[in-house]
């Protein structure tokens, strides 16, 4: 039964990595991707991952998420070592069209992760509850490949959030949509984080997004990659497209992340 | 194509197969596998040598593939030629289509029998066989290249001025190629399979009637060294019609990727 | 009915390299949008010949004469339980051949190193004419209904296992992540996601496998002459009844439209179900 994030003391800390090492395998034979990555992620927080593009961000992810094994150091979620898929811990993926059932309406789709651990009425609730979060009640009984990549997307969403989990990890959702549908999904999913205080890692190779939604963007670097910079983004909540993104704040940080993704370095 | 290079030479698979005929060895003389007619790999290899030796099996691959490529080069012709007829003259298909497909969903082992009354135990009856059972696949594939043509290659016809037949020349049938190609290929195989039933029904010659009789002599290790022969010499029919398509039609081809 | 030799997966799509599991879901090849005024020259032509045949023709039997040589099969009662013969042979085998092709493609798609160590055999079973088999099974197992269900179910399960195979192989790694970070059970994941993401795959190859399936059927009988529709298109030929020849070919036709239509019928029911998504 995954445990909702509040319900937990916020003194233990969502993830801890300690000197973290993945290597991939792939035709090339091994391949060191991440090496040496010291990472806390409090409870409640909303940390972005930013980095050039094959830097690993998506593989961090997945190791976060038990999706990858890692060959070195340590990964504990909450306080257990994270071996498979933490219960309480939901990965979005950026290929929502391949990680939605076709054969399945959007509720049944929201319902895939609870509806066989909870009773019906209650996996009802909660998928009505998850939709509406996202703004999709209207469309509880379409088919996914009937919605724009931005509804889709934001099933997938509530398919996640209907799991309550304490943990939300996000590989660059966003990434596909044009940027009106962008938008729209950063200020919903801001919205559901503060509503619900779910933890969330987000990767993104977009440097404004990263700065706009988090509490604090990581940049990882080096090849294999490390933490380059992590950087607290202290700007109030909630945020706004037009104000936050005026604000000399705003500005000062996201000059610091471009500095530090390596513009204007001459480098990569 | 691309598969195939990328495939190179599959050691593994090469590996598997070998293991699988030495289980079956194993499994017979251990005793595990007792059917009283299914021969160890080892005699069937000496079946092989021995069918090849008295020169029997080259005299009956020669008669089976023989009348199945004659029989599929008619339905080439045949084929080809009613397939772009269908596909250039939207009338023509309007009125005849459906006669087609009619024809077409007939199961093509059930003509055997008419065949051998029309044309008695000859080699003539196979032919006619396998030219009948080849032509609905390279039919139906030549028509659906010509219909697939893509409406902005048309529109290249009517930009560059291109008259009707040279428009079917230069466009329509170049753009058909990967399609008709995959017709001839599934046609080649058909035909061999009708020519093989042919002998089995009709014909008393060929490799067809030569794997009866193996079995009515209880033979097996030779049934199975012509079985072998079968399915190798399919193979290398497909082979060597591809070969030969990739080198006349070298642009074609590549341009439709492994589509053929 | 295009082939008889198991053909491969670019005989279910003519033209374009359908990329497997997906695609556009709802191919037709044309049967909805054949006019059917297209049916006046072959009406023409059975026409013709009933006018212009002889009835005593030992080659060209005019249509009247197939229907007149045919009754006597039926009322002395042996041409409908070959019909039954005929259509469970191909039921049965169709059945075994669509589960064990589906299993074994999804095992062998699913596993990279089984999948190359398999290929090369399984490519040259494939190729292999179904009908070079029939002596061979028939030494083997012996006259019975156990022999034609087995080379009846060996060049159906083909199409089947190789469609299933690809499918497997080329499902998108996030449809099976999907399951894993939701926390579903090894057993949610196969009969939640697995399954019905293959089940557009098994129907595709269940369409080229049942044609086969009813000729390699027919087949088997008219070879061994094992009851059937076939055994007795056999004995009519081997007697020079050509009219019933002709008139047991006509009722072949008719059970290989009946197959056809079934299939049809179940992609609908499928497509409706499933939507006609991406997959």
């Amino acid at each position: 039964m995954p445990v909702h994030a509040d319900q937990k003391s916020a003194a233990v800390p969502s993830f801890t990595c300690e000197n973290l090492q993945v290597t991939l395998v792939g035709a090339a034979g091994a391949n060191v991707i991440l090496d040496g990555i010291d990472l806390t992620v409090a409870r409640g927080e909303f940390v972005s991952v930013l980095g050039p593009s094959g830097s690993g961000k998506t593989t961090l992810l997945r190791v976060l998420g038990g999706l990858q094994e890692k060959s070195g150091g340590t990964v504990r979620s909450a306080d257990a070592p994270v071996e498979g898929p933490p219960a309480d811990v939901v990965t979005v993926f950026q290929d929502y069209s391949h990680s939605l059932l076709p054969w399945r309406s959007v509720r049944r789709n929201v319902a895939l992760g609870i509806e066989s651990k909870l009773t019906k009425p209650e996996c009802a609730e909660r998928v009505a509850e998850a939709l509406t979060m996202v703004g999709l009640q209207e469309s509880a009984d379409e088919y996914p490949w009937r919605l724009s990549g931005g509804m889709q997307q934001r099933v997938q969403i509530a398919r996640a959030l209907a799991m309550r989990p304490s943990v939300l990890l996000m590989d660059e959702p966003f990434g596909a949509l044009d940027a009106m549908t962008k938008a729209s999904l950063q200020d919903q999913l801001q919205r559901v984080q503060e509503l619900t205080g779910t933890t969330v890692v987000f990767v993104t190779h977009d440097i404004e997004e990263a700065v706009y939604l988090s509490h604090r963007v990581l940049v990882l670097e080096g090849r294999p990659a490390h933490v380059g910079l992590d950087l607290a983004i202290g700007l109030p909540s909630p945020r706004d497209q037009i104000t936050t993104k005026e604000s000399p704040e705003y500005l000062a940080l996201r000059h610091r992340v471009y500095e530090a993704m390596g513009h204007g370095k001459r480098h990569a | 194509m691309r598969e195939l290079m990328a495939r190179r030479v599959n050691l593994l698979g090469a590996a598997t197969i070998a293991a699988a005929l030495l289980l079956w060895e194993a499994a017979i003389h251990v005793g595990l596998l007792t059917f009283t007619y299914l021969p160890p790999p080892s005699d069937i290899a000496n079946g092989f040598s021995e069918l090849l030796s008295t020169g029997e099996l080259q005299e009956n691959l020669w008669h089976t593939l023989s009348a199945a490529v004659s029989g599929w080069l008619m339905a080439a012709v045949i084929g080809v030629s009613a397939g772009a007829l269908l596909g250039l003259f939207r009338p023509l298909w309007r009125y005849s289509m459906a006669s087609v497909e009619a024809l077409r969903a007939l199961p093509v082992v059930a003509f055997v029998p008419i065949a051998v009354l029309l044309y008695g135990f000859t080699k003539e009856m196979e032919i006619v066989v396998a030219c009948y059972a080849a032509v609905w696949p390279i039919l139906l594939n030549t028509f659906a290249g010509m219909r697939g043509l893509d409406t902005r290659l048309r529109e290249v016809g009517h930009v560059l001025g291109l008259g009707r037949a040279a428009a079917f020349w230069k466009l329509q049938l170049p753009a058909a190629t990967p399609a008709i190609m995959v017709g001839l290929r599934l046609g080649l195989s058909i035909s061999v399979v009708l020519t093989l039933v042919a002998e089995m029904v009709g014909n008393p010659a060929g490799l067809g009637f030569a794997l009866v009789q193996a079995g009515q002599a209880l033979q097996p290790e030779q049934m199975f060294a012509y079985v072998v022969v079968i399915g190798v010499s399919g193979i290398v029919l497909n082979t060597v019609l591809m070969a030969i398509a990739r080198g006349v039609f070298r642009g074609q081809m590549a341009a439709a990727g492994d589509a053929a | 009915m295009s082939a008889m030799a198991t053909p491969d997966k670019t005989s279910t799509a003519a033209t374009a390299p359908a990329t497997p599991g997906r695609g556009p879901g709802r191919r037709r090849n044309g049967h909805s949008g054949t006019p059917v005024r297209g049916l006046l020259p072959l009406i023409a032509l059975l026409g013709l010949w009933q006018l212009a045949g002889s009835p005593d023709s030992p080659y060209y039997p005019p249509p009247s004469e197939w229907f007149a040589a045919t009754r006597p099969l039926v009322e002395n009662g042996t041409l409908l339980p070959a019909l039954g013969w005929s259509a469970l042979t191909f039921l049965l085998g169709l059945i075994i051949a669509t589960f064990l092709g589906a299993s074994l493609g999804i095992l062998v798609g699913a596993s990279r190193v089984a999948d190359r160590a398999l290929g090369p055999g399984l490519e040259f079973l494939r190729v292999l004419p179904a009908a070079s088999l029939v002596p061979v099974a028939a030494l083997i197992l012996g006259y019975t209904m156990e022999m034609k269900l087995a080379i009846v179910v060996l060049p159906a399960t083909w199409p089947i296992l190789l469609t299933c195979r690809s499918a497997r192989r080329s499902l998108s790694p996030v449809l099976l992540d999907v399951p894993r970070t939701l926390g579903l059970s090894r057993k949610e994941r196969l009969t939640k996601v697995v399954l019905p993401a293959m089940t557009r795959p098994v129907l595709l190859g269940i369409r080229v496998s049942a044609p086969l399936a009813l000729i390699i059927a027919l087949l088997v009988e008219i070879v061994t002459r094992i009851n059937g529709l076939g055994a007795l298109l056999g004995a009519a030929q081997a007697n020079f009844e050509s009219a019933q020849v002709y008139g047991l070919l006509l009722i072949a036709g008719v059970l290989g439209y009946a197959v056809n239509w079934l299939v049809t019928l179940l992609e609908d029911v499928v497509s409706a179900r499933m939507g006609t998504a991406t997959g």
